[in-house]
Order: C-alpha cells, then sequence, then structure tokens
C-alpha cells in the first residue's frame, strides 16, 4: 500500500498520487439473489453484459431491417422471403412503400441508438471504464443500473411504435419537420420515437455523469491521465460530448413533442398555419448541434479501442500516445463547432455556409496526426494477427476510405450534388458503421475471455473477418459510386426516374454482397454462443498485454482488485529493453530495478 | 463540354455550372485516391514486413523522439495545405462564381416553385414581370426554359419540405415550408430532362417526378404566349388557392 | 473487506460533487438549446411580439425573480457549514425555501391562468409556444427541486443532516440554485427584453 520503495537519492522516480489514493476503495455488497445478481445489477461487469446482449438484438434486428431494404431495391415486386409473408400478407410479401419508409427510418434509429450506443458505450464503457483504471465499480452504481433500464424502456418505446395503427415513425431517422409534425406524420408512431429518444437520451446523460466522474475521480495512484489506455480516452471523450450534447437532442425533440401533442408552433409552417409560424429548419439547426457530435461520440470508443489493440498486437507502444489522445479531444472540440455542413443546401447564409466549411476541414489536421500514429504503431513492430488486431486493421482500412469521403462532401461546391444521394450513405456507414462494427468485434473477440472466462475460436474468427470486410467494402464503396451517379436517397423503386434506371445492376451486386454481409454474421453468432458454452478456458492474461483488467481473473470477481493497484508507468511497454524475460509489462509492474517513491498529492 | 471518367455512370451534364461539382468532385478524388493507395500500401506492407517472426523483436519506441514529430507533424500539415486548402479555396471560388452570384441580367428567366406532397407546382410571371397576378402561367410538374438565358428559382414548399433536384444540372435546392429559398442554373442545350424530391417527404417521396423542358428560345416564347392566352381565360377570380405565389425574393 | 454502505468521507464527497456538475453542465446545455430556439425565432420574426399581441405581464414575474432569489439566500444560510452550529438552522431553511418555491409557483399559476383564459395559449404562434413551454417547463424544475428538497425535511428534523456537508443536502442545494440561476435568465430574456 504505498511503502516508498529504497531511496537512491540521484536515480528515483517520484509518483504523484492522484486525488482519490485510497486503497479501501469501497465497494457495495455482493448480491445474493437472483434479482440483485442478474437483473437489477449495480455491478459494472453485470451491466456491461447487459448492454451487450440489448445492443446485439437490435443490432440484428437493424441488420435484418436492412436485409430487407436492399431487397426491396434490387428485386423490387419481389416478396421477402419469410419474412415478408409474415408481414405483409396483403400484398402477398412485398414490402409496401409506407414499410419501406418506417424501416429506413428506424434501421437508422435502431442501429445509432440502440445498437452502437449500447455495446461501444453501454457494454465496453462500462466494463472497461473501472476495469482499466484500477478502480471497484463505476462512481454512482444505481445511476448505472437507471441508466440500463431507462434503456430498456426507450427500446419498448421504439418496439410499441411498430404496432400501432399508421406504424413506427416514417420520416427518416433525422425527423425532420414539418414531415414529422401532425402535418405529415399524424399515427402515434412518431410520438412514441420521441418518447423513445428522450428516454434513451436520459439514460445516455446518466452515464456519462458517471462515466466523466469515474474517469475523474476514481483512476489508480499513479495513473495519470496520460497513463490511461487510450480506450479509456476514447470512452470519456465520448462520455464528455454526450453529456453536453444529448441535451440538445432533447430540448430539439421536446419541441417537437410539443408541437404534436400541445399545438405549439415551433416548427410548425406552410399553408397550414395561416400566421404565426415557426421555423421548421430551426429543428435542422439544434438536431444537428447535437447530431455532429453524436458521429463523433459514435466512432471515439472504436478509435480509442483501436490504438490500444494496434499496440497490443504490433508489441510495441502506441505511437505517439500523448499525440493520439490529443488529437481525438481536439476532435471532440472542433466536433461542436463544425454542424453545418449537414445543412449546406437548407439555405443558410453564404457567410454561415463557408465558415462551417473551413471549420469542417480543419478536422483533417487532428485526424490525420491520429491515423498517421496508428500506421506509426505497426511499423517496425512485431505483428501477431490475431483476430481481433484483423478487425482493428479492418477499422483503420474502412475508416481511411471513408473518412475521404468527408472531404467531398465538407466542399460546399461537390456537397450540393451529393447531398441527399447514396453517396452520403455510403461515406457514413463507412466511418460510422463499418469502422463502428469491425471495432466493436474487435473489442468482443478482444474482450470476451474476460467477461466470459473463456476464448472464443480464432480460426472461425478470421473466416467471420474476411467474410465481413470483403462484403461491407463491397456494399458501402457501391453506394459511393450509385451515389455519385446521381440516386437520393430514401427511394422505394426507380421506376419513376429514367436517370438512375442504369444504376441497376450495381444495386444487385451491392445487394448480393449486403446478403452475404448478412449471413456471415452466423459465424459469429455461433462462435459467441458456442464459446459461451464450451470455449476454452481463458488464463489470466491470454493476450500477454500491461493494462490493469489483465491482472486479475477472468472473469473478475465482483469487487475486482483485491488491493486497489498502483501505477507505476503507461499500459504499452511492449518490448521495454529494461524488461527481461518478456516482451509486456503489467502496468503495476516496476521496470527492471528502478526505485519509485510515492508522493501522495491531494488526499 | 468536359469530359469526366466513367460518364456512363451518371447524367449527361447540360448545364453552364455544374462541371464545378464535377470538377470538384474528381479533384477531391483523385487526391483521395493517391492519399489512400499509400494508406493501404503502408498497410498492407507493414502487415508482411513486420509480420511477428521467431528472433526478431519490435522496435521500442513511444514516437516522441523529435524525427517522429518532424515525420507526423510535416505528413499531417502536407494533406491539409494539399488536399484541405485546395478544395476550400476551389469551393470558394465556385460559391462565389455561381451559387450565390444571383443573376440580375433582364433576360433571366424567374420561375416560382412550390413543391407538394407530391407533385411540383410551376408559376412564371406573365407578361405585367409580377407573381401572384392572373395573367401567370401555372403548370404542374412540368418546368419550360429557355436555352442559354439564367433561370432563377424562388422556392417554398407548400407542406413538408422537399428538394428541387435536376441532376442533369447537378444542382439541388431544399424547399421548406414558411419561407423561401432560391437557386438558379442555365442549360446549355435544349431536351428533356428530369426533375426529383431529394428530401424524404412522405411515402411517395420516390415517384415525385417532374419534366424540365429546355427549348430553343424561340418555341419557349411560342409555348409562353400560347400558356398566357390561356392562363388569362381560365382565371377564375374566386379561387383562392390559384393564387398561391409570392413577391419575388431576387 | 467490502463495506456495506459507502462511508461519508471527503472522497466521496468530492465525488459525487463531479457528478452534479457535470449533471448541471447537461441540464445547461438542454436550457441553452431552448434559449438558443427562442432566440432564433425572436430574430427571425419581423416583430415581437408579434402583430396582435400584447406584450407580456412584468409585475408578477419581477416578484417572482425576488421570491426565488430570496430562497436562495435563505437555503444557503442552511446549508453553509456556519448553520451547524445553530441547532435547527437547516431545518428551519428547508421550510422557507419549500414556502417561497410554492409561493413561486403560485405566482406563476397567477400568470398563466389570466393568460390562458384570455386566449393566449401554447397555439398562439411562436410567442405562446416559447412563453408557455419555456417557462412551464422551468416550473417542473422547480417543483422537482421542491420534491428533492422536501425529501430532507425528515432528516433534518430528526437532526441527523445539519448542514450541506451531508452530501444529499449539498446536492439539491446545488440543484435548487441552478433552477434559481435558470429563472434569471428567463426573467431577462422573456419578460424583460
Amino acid at each position: 500500500m504505498g511503502d516508498a520503495m529504497t531511496r537512491k537519492p540521484a536515480a528515483v522516480r517520484h509518483l504523484h498520487v492522484g486525488p482519490e489514493f485510497h486503497a479501501e476503495q469501497h465497494i457495495h455488497p455482493e448480491p445474493t439473489s437472483f434479482l440483485e445478481k442478474y437483473i437489477f445489477s449495480k455491478d459494472h461487469k453485470v451491466i456491461a453484459k447487459q448492454f451487450l446482449w440489448y445492443g446485439l438484438f437490435f443490432l440484428v434486428v437493424g441488420g435484418v431491417m436492412a436485409m430487407m431494404i436492399r431487397w426491396q431495391i434490387a428485386y423490387p415486386g419481389t416478396p421477402f422471403p419469410i419474412l415478408g409473408q409474415l408481414l405483409w400478407p396483403q400484398s402477398g410479401g412485398v414490402m409496401p412503400p409506407q414499410s419501406y419508409a418506417a424501416f429506413f427510418t428506424m434501421h437508422g434509429t435502431l442501429m445509432i441508438f440502440f445498437a452502437i450506443t449500447p455495446i461501444l458505450i453501454g457494454a465496453f464503457g462500462n466494463l472497461l471504464i473501472p476495469l482499466m483504471i484500477g478502480a471497484r465499480d463505476m462512481a454512482f452504481p444505481t445511476l448505472n443500473l437507471m441508466s440500463f433500464w431507462t434503456n430498456v424502456l426507450a427500446g419498448l418505446c421504439m418496439i410499441v411504435s411498430f404496432f400501432v395503427p399508421m406504424g413506427a415513425a416514417a420520416g427518416g431517422w433525422q425527423s425532420y419537420p414539418t414531415l414529422s409534425t401532425l402535418v405529415g406524420s399524424p399515427g402515434h408512431g412518431q410520438t412514441l420515437w420521441i418518447l423513445g429518444i428522450f428516454f434513451t437520451g436520459s439514460a445516455s446523460i446518466m452515464g456519462a455523469v458517471n462515466y466523466i466522474t469515474t474517469v475523474v475521480r476514481l483512476r489508480a495512484p499513479g495513473m495519470g491521465y496520460f497513463q490511461m489506455p487510450l480506450s479509456v480516452w476514447g470512452i470519456w471523450l465520448t462520455a464528455i460530448l454526450n453529456a453536453l450534447f444529448v441535451p440538445v437532442l432533447a430540448a430539439g425533440v421536446l419541441l417537437l413533442f410539443l408541437d404534436r401533442v400541445f399545438g405549439s408552433h415551433f416548427f410548425l409552417a406552410g399553408a397550414a398555419i395561416t400566421k404565426g409560424g415557426g421555423d421548421p429548419v430551426l429543428y435542422q439547426h439544434l438536431f444537428w448541434i447535437f447530431g455532429h457530435p453524436e458521429v463523433y461520440i459514435l466512432i471515439l470508443p472504436a478509435w480509442g479501442i483501436v490504438s490500444d489493440l494496434l499496440s497490443f498486437f504490433s508489441r510495441k507502444p502506441a505511437f505517439g500516445y500523448k499525440a493520439t489522445a490529443l488529437s481525438m479531444s481536439v476532435i471532440t472540440l472542433l466536433s461542436m463547432v463544425v454542424y453545418g455542413h449537414h445543412m449546406f443546401v437548407v439555405g443558410m447564409s453564404p457567410l454561415l455556409s463557408q465558415g462551417f466549411m473551413t471549420l469542417t476541414m480543419l478536422i483533417s489536421i487532428p485526424s490525420a496526426v491520429f491515423f498517421l500514429n496508428w500506421l506509426g504503431t505497426m511499423w517496425r513492430g512485431s505483428i501477431r494477427f490475431a483476430t481481433p488486431m484483423l478487425f482493428s486493421l479492418g477499422v483503420v482500412f474502412v475508416f481511411g476510405l471513408g473518412g475521404l469521403t468527408g472531404l467531398h462532401l465538407g466542399a460546399i461546391s461537390s456537397d450540393i450534388y451529393l447531398h441527399d444521394s447514396y453517396f452520403v450513405i455510403g461515406h457514413f456507414h463507412l466511418t460510422m458503421a463499418a469502422s463502428v462494427l469491425l471495432g466493436a468485434f474487435a473489442a468482443i473477440y478482444f474482450w470476451f475471455p474476460k467477461m466470459f472466462g473463456k476464448m472464443m475460436n480464432d480460426t472461425l474468427g478470421k473466416w467471420h473477418f474476411w467474410l465481413t470486410i470483403i462484403p461491407i467494402t463491397i456494399v458501402f464503396c457501391g453506394m459511393l459510386v450509385v451515389g455519385y451517379g446521381g440516386m437520393q436517397r430514401r427511394l422505394y423503386n426507380y421506376e419513376a426516374y429514367e436517370f438512375l434506371k442504369h444504376l441497376h445492376p450495381i444495386n444487385v451486386w451491392m445487394t448480393r454482397a449486403a446478403l452475404l454481409l448478412g449471413a456471415s454474421q452466423l459465424l459469429f453468432v455461433g462462435n459467441f454462443l458456442s464459446s459461451l458454452i464450451s470455449g476454452k478456458k481463458a488464463t489470466e492474461n491470454p493476450w500477454e498485454v500491461g493494462t490493469l483488467e489483465w491482472t486479475i481473473p477472468s472473469p473478475p470477481p465482483h469487487h475486482n482488485y483485491d488491493e486497489i493497484p498502483i501505477v507505476l508507468h503507461g499500459p504499452h511497454e511492449f518490448n521495454n529493453p529494461a524488461v527481461a524475460g518478456k516482451d509486456w509489462l503489467a502496468q503495476d509492474e516496476p521496470i527492471g530495478d528502478e526505485p519509485v517513491a510515492l508522493s501522495a498529492v491531494g488526499n | 463540354m468536359h469530359q469526366w471518367p466513367f460518364p456512363w455512370l451518371t447524367t449527361v451534364d447540360v448545364s453552364r455550372d455544374g462541371w464545378r461539382a464535377e470538377a470538384l468532385f474528381w479533384y477531391t478524388t483523385l487526391l483521395c485516391v493517391i492519399a489512400f493507395a499509400l494508406v493501404a500500401f503502408a498497410l498492407v506492407y507493414s502487415s508482411w514486413k513486420y509480420r511477428a517472426r521467431p528472433g526478431v523483436k519490435a522496435l521500442y519506441t513511444h514516437g516522441t523522439d523529435r524525427k517522429s514529430f518532424a515525420v507526423t507533424g510535416i505528413l499531417a500539415a502536407l494533406v491539409f495545405v494539399t488536399i484541405d486548402m485546395n478544395l476550400v479555396r476551389v469551393s470558394q471560388a465556385d460559391v462565389k462564381e455561381y451559387t450565390y452570384n444571383w443573376p440580375a441580367s433582364p433576360d433571366t428567366v424567374r420561375i416560382e416553385v412550390m413543391p407538394q406532397q407530391w407533385a411540383w407546382n410551376i408559376r412564371y410571371a406573365g407578361p405585367d414581370g409580377v407573381f401572384n397576378t392572373p395573367d401567370d402561367v401555372v403548370t404542374l410538374n412540368e418546368m419550360r426554359v429557355p436555352v442559354g438565358r439564367p433561370v432563377m428559382l424562388n422556392l417554398k414548399a407548400k407542406d413538408v419540405i422537399h428538394s428541387f433536384y435536376i441532376p442533369n444540372f447537378r444542382l439541388k435546392q431544399d424547399a421548406n415550408p414558411g419561407y423561401v429559398t432560391r437557386t438558379w442554373f442555365q442549360a446549355l442545350q435544349p431536351g428533356n430532362f428530369e426533375i426529383a424530391c431529394s428530401q424524404m417527404c412522405g411515402w411517395a417521396h420516390y415517384k415525385m417526378k417532374g419534366d424540365l423542358i429546355v427549348q430553343p428560345e424561340a418555341d419557349f416564347e411560342r409555348w409562353m404566349k400560347e400558356a398566357v392566352g390561356d392562363a388569362k381565360r381560365r382565371f377564375d377570380p374566386a379561387d383562392r388557392e390559384q393564387l398561391w405565389g409570392w413577391e419575388w425574393v431576387q | 473487506m467490502a463495506v456495506t454502505r459507502f462511508p461519508v468521507s471527503e472522497q466521496s464527497r468530492q465525488t459525487s460533487f463531479v457528478g452534479m456538475v457535470m449533471a448541471l453542465a447537461s441540464w445547461t446545455m438542454l436550457f441553452v438549446a431552448l434559449f438558443f430556439a427562442y432566440a432564433v425565432l425572436r430574430l427571425r420574426a419581423p416583430a415581437w411580439p408579434p402583430d396582435g399581441l400584447q406584450p407580456l405581464p412584468k409585475v408578477l414575474p419581477f416578484l417572482n425573480t425576488l421570491v426565488l432569489l430570496t430562497s436562495s439566500v435563505v437555503l444557503h444560510f442552511g446549508v453553509r457549514p456556519e448553520a451547524e452550529e445553530r441547532p435547527g438552522a437547516l431545518r428551519r431553511a428547508l421550510l422557507g425555501t419549500l414556502a417561497l418555491g410554492s409561493l413561486f409557483l403560485a405566482l406563476q399559476l397567477a400568470v398563466w391562468v389570466p393568460l390562458w383564459r384570455s386566449g393566449f395559449r401554447i397555439d398562439t404562434g411562436t410567442y405562446g409556444s416559447i412563453f408557455y413551454s419555456l417557462t412551464v417547463f422551468h416550473a417542473v424544475h422547480v417543483l422537482a427541486g421542491l420534491v428533492a428538497l422536501a425529501v430532507l425535511l425528515p432528516g433534518a428534523f430528526s437532526g441527523r443532516l445539519v448542514s450541506g456537508r451531508a452530501s444529499t443536502v449539498r446536492l439539491s442545494a446545488m440543484f435548487w440554485h441552478f433552477v434559481d440561476t435558470v429563472w434569471v435568465v428567463m426573467f431577462v430574456t422573456v419578460y424583460l427584453v
């Protein structure tokens, strides 16, 4: 517990101990009843699993919806196998246009708020933050429990919305008014969507407050901000953006709710309003002030995780660790002032549009820095191609591709043509869906042993990787192509337009790739389930890496650490010449014989 | 006429200014392809060359030495200066010379467009040059313009947000309910082109198609004369709905 | 090894303070977004109040501002460390704040009801929309604050809670001051300017 080691006057390394140096860190009592253990748990590790099941469930729902959307585009007028007959018997199993609109709306909504957010932020945020900073649990375990169950309430709102008369919200996932007001969406589906967003937003804010406070207050002694793993950096920055910008979304949908339910006039305008009309574009401002930070919210955890995994599997320190952490922070800040690039064709003033364009382009600089640092990490490494590494490399690939297409969209005069086209869909799927999904898979394969005490099958994992990355690249690069060709978003079919018919063969290939992508995920499901049941037992540190969670058993006990560790260096001490006998070093292991003195500061 | 790669992929560009979007798109693509090729090469090469081999240790470096900072810094700055700043420069010229450079010449054709679920209402001012008067020519789903003259649009949606999209002109502009937005274009050759909606506006968004008919000047004037005559004859002062136009916003 | 309750140590006090600051930052952004919406709608309107509508009453809202500010001062006297030396200080401060807070809500009703009855409603254009949504939304937060303070009463009466040194008291007081601050901004931007 903080005994200073022998002091050698000339070469002592002084270790500054953080604000919560408190070896006897409290922990809530171990639960005894089934309800407390598995349903209403306050343990961050259990809540992490709950978020994982929850997110994977909606990933499947959202994914199947995507398959059905692609089917309709490629094979219009043909019934979707099995599910089609179940859902639309009256049209012979063929998806009607109203359902198509609801499907693309809810596909986006579910994937963003109910798949990516719960998996990357809910599950991995909860799992990793306390473990990687050497804490017993989050700062506010009860708040953590409330965050999960509030999310479940949100999910219920969304599911119920499918079954009300007139169906689920169908105005696009952004739900722009006036289409999303009673003028364009008279049913309850849109109102339930708003409630669902409100609940999931509240859950995100609760989680964000928890994550931020935990990182600020509960880091183990010796773990300064620049000794934290980059995974924690990514999740922490995400939490800051969540705390500050989800409330703006809440405000926007609150006003929409008031327009729908109480007849206010925030966004109502047009022929239906004789006087005193509001401004529908105001919603777009509010939405995108949230919406742009949101895309960084979704990708930052994956960036952080990949930064760590590249180091782990190259057996080399993360290249430019501090620069990467700072770049991610700069991007976090910049993300707050670029939102107008989503609105270049709305009719904003030229000055505003040009300002947003310039600020948007600035994001290239920090992005280039951490991207180059990824490559620098691999340079002269000793790379092991286990499944988590393959998926991390996959992220580098698809994010590089997708990020570059942001340039086409950030410049006003190219954006005017590409706005609301499939080019945009290709761009954000590459950067947001593909990168985040591959990052999520990397994280799952990597931390599965710690969560469940078993290893996943690496061979199946590699097949899963190749059968995922190839179709993903085909589908979303295909979108870039048909988008350039002029195809707009959200089209049920293109029988009305001559100018789109020649793009059909490309669309068919994209659908085939999408269906293959969907089918390949069965490899993952099979691997996941069979490993849960009968996977090889995992040791404490099967990957031989130095972050703190690998110094305790797999899975960890309720209280995580018997003694709060004292952190002596950063998380990427691989192949340090001063270390003998192995090529890695745990964060609480001293480097060689160096003497360390602890000075408790700010207790 | 400009030549762009893969012309079969997209529609023929008949506009005076559509080349700008194309030029910037392909310029950006070229720079991105070069950048990505370098990245992909680095990825594949590193994966092969630095794969784990017995007896070969990874280099222990945190990348914080001066050389590393210099390389990273210079590369990042290079990316920004050669790519981003160039794109901004080109785009700013485009918007100054075209997008926000509203035509003010007297031969500009002015048209008011009121999209609704799911059709395009089009209005011409007629001989008196004032909108919302009995001599206005009003059409549904059909916009006729002359070749070689600037055409400026005022757009205001009736119900929900729509977006006026003419692929052959590489042009889009949102139409919002409640206030007027503007755009303009000029056709270089005659033909029949399509108007599409490019903002989700309800379940029938996918079939909200209109026709843009570009005619030689003489044909256009002949059509206009006939249409004005029809309009004056058919005007019904009791029909308030007919006068959906608004005072022109230049 | 495991402790049954969180010990009321300095560490967990500071932790809950950090958490509350973050939560208030979040809430602030919510109100900032609402004020942003107000600003946009007002700046785009040709006239404010719009044609045919009366300006809002000022006297009662001004009184209400004084009521809330007083309540914050009153609460502060029961929460600050010196309160521990005066028995019953927290108890009196809580009761005073609850009374003043309830008076605030009553006066708000006294503003809303006549306006509503006179035909000025939430659907009276953007003016009505902004007025009612902002003030009612704020009032909901006042109510939440009152509930949070009322929950402390049993502890204050039993002598278990004597000042803001207890986290529950301190955090509830922070929330109350926050709600008060939002009102001041609202009063100035909605009623005065």
